[in-house]
């Protein structure tokens, strides 16, 4: 396979690009993939080892490494970017401080190692924002109505559940309106 | 009246309690990754408030470096935040012990700091000033994390609960070291006077909880003042053992102390320090008596280098007139009552 971008040279580099959620596939040959990592736009798997990672990845680049003399292959893939503050996970390994909100969902799953050693747990106990209480305490309610709505039906009492209707849609429609606002 | 010289719960061994609150608003991006718009914007925002509620605002960037470190000094605000670059304010409210810092490495850092043992005092009222900002903000949450931080390590309460103990007993007879590996076991930090990598200047530690995400604020609160109570416990218990010999050494040292800090005429601040501990151990000990916490305490903040610059009517050019004007300084607190 010759190099997509000199189409000159053999593809010995396969680089995978996600951003945000869409995956890009590119076949690269070394020198044309030196470039791109001189550039920053491509990011080879031993430098996206951040310090979290560090044992895996002598591992990693032996798994990878030539056999016999064959042409080197390595699994390359450049890094997610957040769709909301551009940040990368090799900027946050780098800086040990995280780009922004979003960014924990971005790298939610690279986060969670770094969060689960520094903290000994992912799960947050204590107090909650007032906006985020009133959505708790709706989703709770959706949920008992629900329920009671099932239980309505079961035993025939149609009259309970329109009314068990009316309400779930006032509530959702009170949901729509506070996300909208 | 402020955390240094005001009188406090259990003030033998505890100088002061401190809580603090990280907070971010949804909607911009971390510190690091904002602009000058966005962080004017954000201060702009939580300034109206928080002025409305009695805060002073004293924006950093109009400071000169003298008066931003006073600040440092007096526990307002972190070295850190002194020294940025990037646009921060601070919103005060001294007499309470209450500030916010905005622009730091976290949108807001909600402060109280109050004198003696008050943890639980203390996170009232930070968590007043934060329920009254939760009204009109919206604050960068998740449900599985909690409060959302620059830094990973504050997720969850993006709550530091502190208190300043004085421990020159356990420090004399080298137990420091055993006892912080014993609370870094149950998730608790020892550091030095003033914030990190400072050493343990004068027998005065931070200890703070280390973890935020997956404990409660009361949990962190309940488990701090536990060990504080089991440190207060092995320090008096070490300052009772104290007798004979080692006793009248001490007594000498601290006597000693005392002259200098009343009569010296040029004093550093490192040499203040342990003089300062020196004496205030006396007080403790009952071998001090015509000193009290409250006066030795204003000297924490106000023989401190830019604090002392500041209230001088000509500033000291040089280091040495800079020792000379603090031994100044402290001879007139301490003296003032003497005929």
């Amino acid at each position: 396979m010759l190099c997509e971008k000199c189409k000159k040279r053999t593809a010995t580099v396969f680089y995978n690009e996600n951003i945000n959620g869409k995956t890009q596939s590119y076949s690269l040959c070394g020198d044309c993939a030196a470039k791109l990592r001189e550039q920053g736009d491509l990011q080879d798997i031993t430098s996206m080892m951040d310090s979290f990672a560090a044992p895996f990845s002598a591992l990693q680049t032996d798994l990878f490494g030539g056999f016999f003399g064959m042409p080197m292959m390595k699994a390359v893939s450049a890094e997610k970017k957040c769709p909301s503050c551009g940040c990368r996970y090799s900027d946050i390994s780098k800086s040990g401080r995280v780009g922004c909100p979003i960014c924990y969902d971005t790298f939610g799953e690279e986060l969670s190692r770094t969060i689960q050693s520094v903290h000994g747990t992912t799960a947050h106990v204590g107090s909650v924002p007032s906006r985020h209480r009133a959505l708790q305490a709706r989703a709770e309610k959706m949920k008992a109505l629900k329920q009671e709505i099932q239980e309505a039906i079961e035993k025939e009492d149609y009259e309970s559940a329109a009314r068990l209707r009316d309400e779930i849609r006032k509530l959702e429609a009170d949901k729509t309106e506070q996300e909208g606002a | 009246m402020a955390w240094y010289n005001t009188s406090g719960n259990a003030w033998d061994t505890v100088i002061s309690s401190r809580v603090r609150l990280a907070r971010n608003l949804n909607g911009y991006p971390f510190a690091s990754r904002m602009n000058e718009e966005q962080a004017h914007a954000i201060i702009a925002k939580v300034g109206a408030p928080l002025e409305s509620s009695g805060f002073k605002k004293i924006d950093f960037a109009e400071l000169s470096p003298v008066m931003a470190t006073s600040y440092v000094e007096k526990h307002f605000v972190s070295p850190q935040f002194a020294t940025l670059q990037t646009p921060h304010v601070l919103f005060l409210q001294e007499q309470s012990g209450s500030a916010v810092m905005a622009g730091e490495e976290d949108h807001l850092r909600i402060q109280s700091i109050l004198p003696g043992l008050a943890l639980e005092e203390a996170y009232k009222n930070a968590s007043r000033i934060e329920k009254r900002l939760d009204e009109d903000f919206d604050f960068a949450y998740s449900e599985r994390l909690g409060y959302l931080t620059h830094c990973p390590t504050n997720l969850g309460t993006g709550m530091r609960a502190s208190v300043m103990m004085f421990l020159p007993a356990l420090t004399r007879g080298g137990y420091m070291e055993s006892l912080a590996v014993q609370l870094s076991k149950i998730g608790l930090t020892v550091r030095g006077l003033f914030g990190e990598g400072s050493g343990a200047a004068g027998g005065m530690y931070q200890i703070s909880n280390q973890i935020t995400l997956g404990i409660s604020e009361e949990e962190i609160l309940r488990k701090l003042s536990e060990a504080i109570q089991q440190i207060t416990d092995s320090e008096e218990k070490a300052r009772k053992a104290i007798t004979g010999d080692t006793l009248d050494r001490l007594t000498d040292r601290i006597k000693r102390a005392e002259g200098t800090l009343k009569y010296a005429y040029m004093m550093t601040s490192s040499e203040f320090i342990k003089l300062f501990a020196d004496v205030r151990f006396g007080i403790a000990l009952g071998l001090v008596t015509d000193i009290s916490y409250e006066e030795l305490g204003n000297l924490l903040v106000e023989a401190m280098p830019a604090t002392l610059t500041l209230g001088a009517e000509i500033p000291p050019k040089t280091e040495a007139a800079r020792d000379i004007l603090r031994a100044a300084k402290i001879r007139d607190f301490l003296q003032r009552k003497e005929p």
